[in-house]
């Protein structure tokens, strides 16, 4: 039998305490709740894959130095020293890493002109190597060979006649198409460079991960005839960490004009370019849980102070019948109604709180789900908090009730 | 009705027992109005703890309207207690929170009652304690002597075929404590089985039958005037 109706009839006699409890279940479970889908949509950002095969490659970076560096020589004897590694799957020189937070971008058009408007694509320039070291794949269209490749010099702004494109970019400068129709077709760079675009890839990613064009990018036919540049390295499975120091030896040995720095897996890129993220994520998590516990303390000081406060009360309901079920049951009752207050104010408050950050920060709007599940938890940490409360309250001896002290 | 015999109850520390109760017999027979009387610590309040239920005993026996209890468990004592006895405490054992209605309530939700029948039951009793029109009002806004009628009234809303009162006017003047004793009488006359435990010779004289306990044990008294002067002073 639930005492429904005279529990709610003795908490509205004494308020202060119930209503100071579900303010905070209410505040804990808007706080949780909107943390938990922020988390979730950092954790979303953080799953993206870039692309690229990050768990087996990395880069390093040269800088000549000396006045007689020959930046073209040492950049092919470089790399087919790297190349010729065993353990190596492909190497080449690049002018900037996926998600590493700097790098190159452009305008493309459709149309020439300057009152045309562009699309922005981030732009990688690599040898007829590429695809295999970044480890992405040619979806339509072809590959550069050899021949495509030319050297681009400090001096010089010009663009090679072809380029590749990632799929994201491809269905962004022409919507309406089919991503494959773009293979052959002409864009133009600078406002006027014709470019044609000659294969199409499936997926890399710009170095920026807070763009919102992470998914376009452009590789273009160049090597870069500049002093100071990286090479990506991608290795077979699980020999990363045995190449790396033998590279970074090798470079620094082979040409004493230069200063070799910089070398990075592409996993400790991950982590520094989310760095942020995860920060923020762990002070959630933290949050959270010490809210979490701040409630449920809240809770079980406010049964146990009930309970000692109605030892006399408890010891009379047990000698006019009650079993210890049944006085188990009232406390238990008594928290899940004090919750369920909480809940409903935290459901309104965290929508409340959720329509702020999205005008203040951009957030997106809460999933739906998360409020229901974020009132289950709430009802469940306050039903786990009052268990021992209750379970005290229920083990009052009812002989308690002909005590007169 | 109350049938005990060679009850022996204990109470242990580390350091000293206590025989609350030693051998105790008592025979309440059905309808009877019985004054349990005694020094303090005599062993009063041991007896209506396990006479209702509230404690459990060592050895002997006790059958509580044919059925032997202490074989019982917690939940089964809990529910026979629900069943057969009322309580009338000294101090009233009101809930604060609750109005007339809800404390009077208490037991019969704990019976399983459906909310109907409840409700007769609530309105009858506290028509026959003179306070059905203050059904809404809470503890605190009646005297003693109404708080211990709707204590009445709560003990008697079940029905129970035995009524235990412990010192059910301790905390009364005397003119209340004359008209709960005459409500007492009158529910007695209607057939309810009341064992009362006082220290108030004037009281226990109202009863039929006097019990006096002294070191755990019962001597039967049939003359109030013969108590021991710690008990009728």
């Amino acid at each position: 039998m639930f005492e429904t109706g005279p529990i709610l009839r003795a908490l509205m006699r004494n308020k202060v305490g119930a209503i100071l409890i579900a303010l905070q279940i209410a505040v804990t479970m808007t706080i949780i709740v909107n943390s938990i889908f922020i988390i979730m949509e950092r954790k979303e950002l953080m799953a993206r894959e870039s692309g690229m095969d990050e768990a087996n490659s990395f880069y390093i970076r040269s800088s000549g130095f000396a006045k007689d560096f020959n930046n073209q020589v040492t950049v092919q004897e470089d790399l087919a020293m790297i190349r010729g590694l065993p353990g190596v799957v492909d190497a080449i020189q690049v002018n900037a890493i996926p998600i590493s937070g700097g790098g190159w971008s452009m305008g493309l058009q459709t149309k020439p002109g300057d009152d045309q408007d562009g699309v922005g694509v981030a732009v990688y320039m690599v040898d007829e190597h590429g695809t295999n070291t970044f480890d992405v794949d040619v979806i339509a269209g072809q590959d550069f060979n050899a021949s495509d490749i030319i050297w681009r010099d400090g001096d010089r702004n010009d663009w090679p006649d072809q380029i590749l494109i990632t799929k994201a970019m491809a269905e962004d400068l022409y919507p309406d198409e089919d991503y494959r129709n773009a293979v052959g077709k002409t864009v133009y760079i600078n406002r006027n460079e014709p470019i044609i675009i000659k294969g199409i890839i499936d997926k890399l990613q710009a170095p920026w991960i807070g763009w919102n064009g992470l998914e376009r990018v452009m590789l273009v036919p160049q090597l870069m005839d500049f002093s100071a540049y990286r090479y990506l390295v991608r290795t077979e499975p699980g020999q990363r960490d045995i190449i790396m120091p033998k590279v970074e030896e090798m470079l620094a040995s082979s040409n004493k004009g230069r200063i070799v720095r910089e070398l990075r897996s592409m996993q400790e890129t991950r982590d520094r370019s989310y760095r942020r993220h995860s920060a923020m994520i762990n002070i959630l998590t933290t949050v959270m849980v010490i809210l979490t516990i701040v409630t449920a303390l809240g809770i079980v000081g406010l049964a146990s102070f009930s309970v000692n406060r109605r030892k006399k009360q408890i010891g009379t309901r047990r000698a006019l019948g009650a079993t210890q079920g049944a006085i188990l049951r009232y406390f238990m009752l008594e928290n899940f109604m004090i919750s369920t207050v909480g809940v409903m104010v935290g459901a309104a408050l965290t929508v409340g709180l959720n329509m702020w950050l999205m005008q203040a920060f951009e957030l997106s709007r809460i999933d739906w789900y998360l409020i229901p599940v974020g009132m289950v938890v709430l009802w469940l940490v306050g039903q786990i908090a009052v268990l021992g409360p209750a379970k005290r309250a229920a083990a009052i001896p009812p002989a308690i009730a002909t005590r007169n002290v | 009705m109350l049938s005990m015999n060679n009850v022996k109850k204990i109470f242990r520390t580390d350091l000293v027992e206590t025989h609350a109760l030693n051998d105790f017999n008592l025979q309440v027979d059905e309808g009877e109005f019985v004054a349990v009387t005694g020094p303090s610590g005599s062993g009063k309040t041991t007896f209506l703890n396990i006479a209702g239920l509230l404690e459990t005993f060592e050895s002997g026996t006790y059958m509580l309207d044919g059925k032997d209890v202490s074989k019982l468990n917690d939940n089964q004592r809990s529910v026979l207690r629900n069943q057969k006895i009322g309580f009338i405490f000294q101090s009233f054992n009101l809930i604060p929170d609750l109005s007339l209605f809800d404390n009077v309530d208490v037991p019969l939700r704990y019976r399983g009652f459906n909310a109907a029948e409840r409700k007769q039951r609530i309105e009858q009793s506290l028509e026959m304690v003179g306070l059905a029109n203050r059904m809404k009002h809470l503890p605190s806004q009646l005297s003693g002597g109404q708080q211990q009628r709707v204590a009445i009234a709560r003990a008697l809303a079940g029905e129970p075929r035995f009524l235990l009162a412990d010192e059910p006017t301790g905390n009364l003047d005397t003119k209340m404590a004359h008209s709960v004793m005459e409500l007492l009488q009158e529910i007695n006359q209607k057939g309810t089985t009341i064992v009362m435990v006082t220290h108030d010779a004037t009281l226990a004289a109202q009863a039929a039958r006097n019990i006096y306990v002294r070191d755990g044990r019962v001597s039967e008294l049939h003359d109030v005037s013969a108590m021991p002067e710690a008990v009728n002073s």
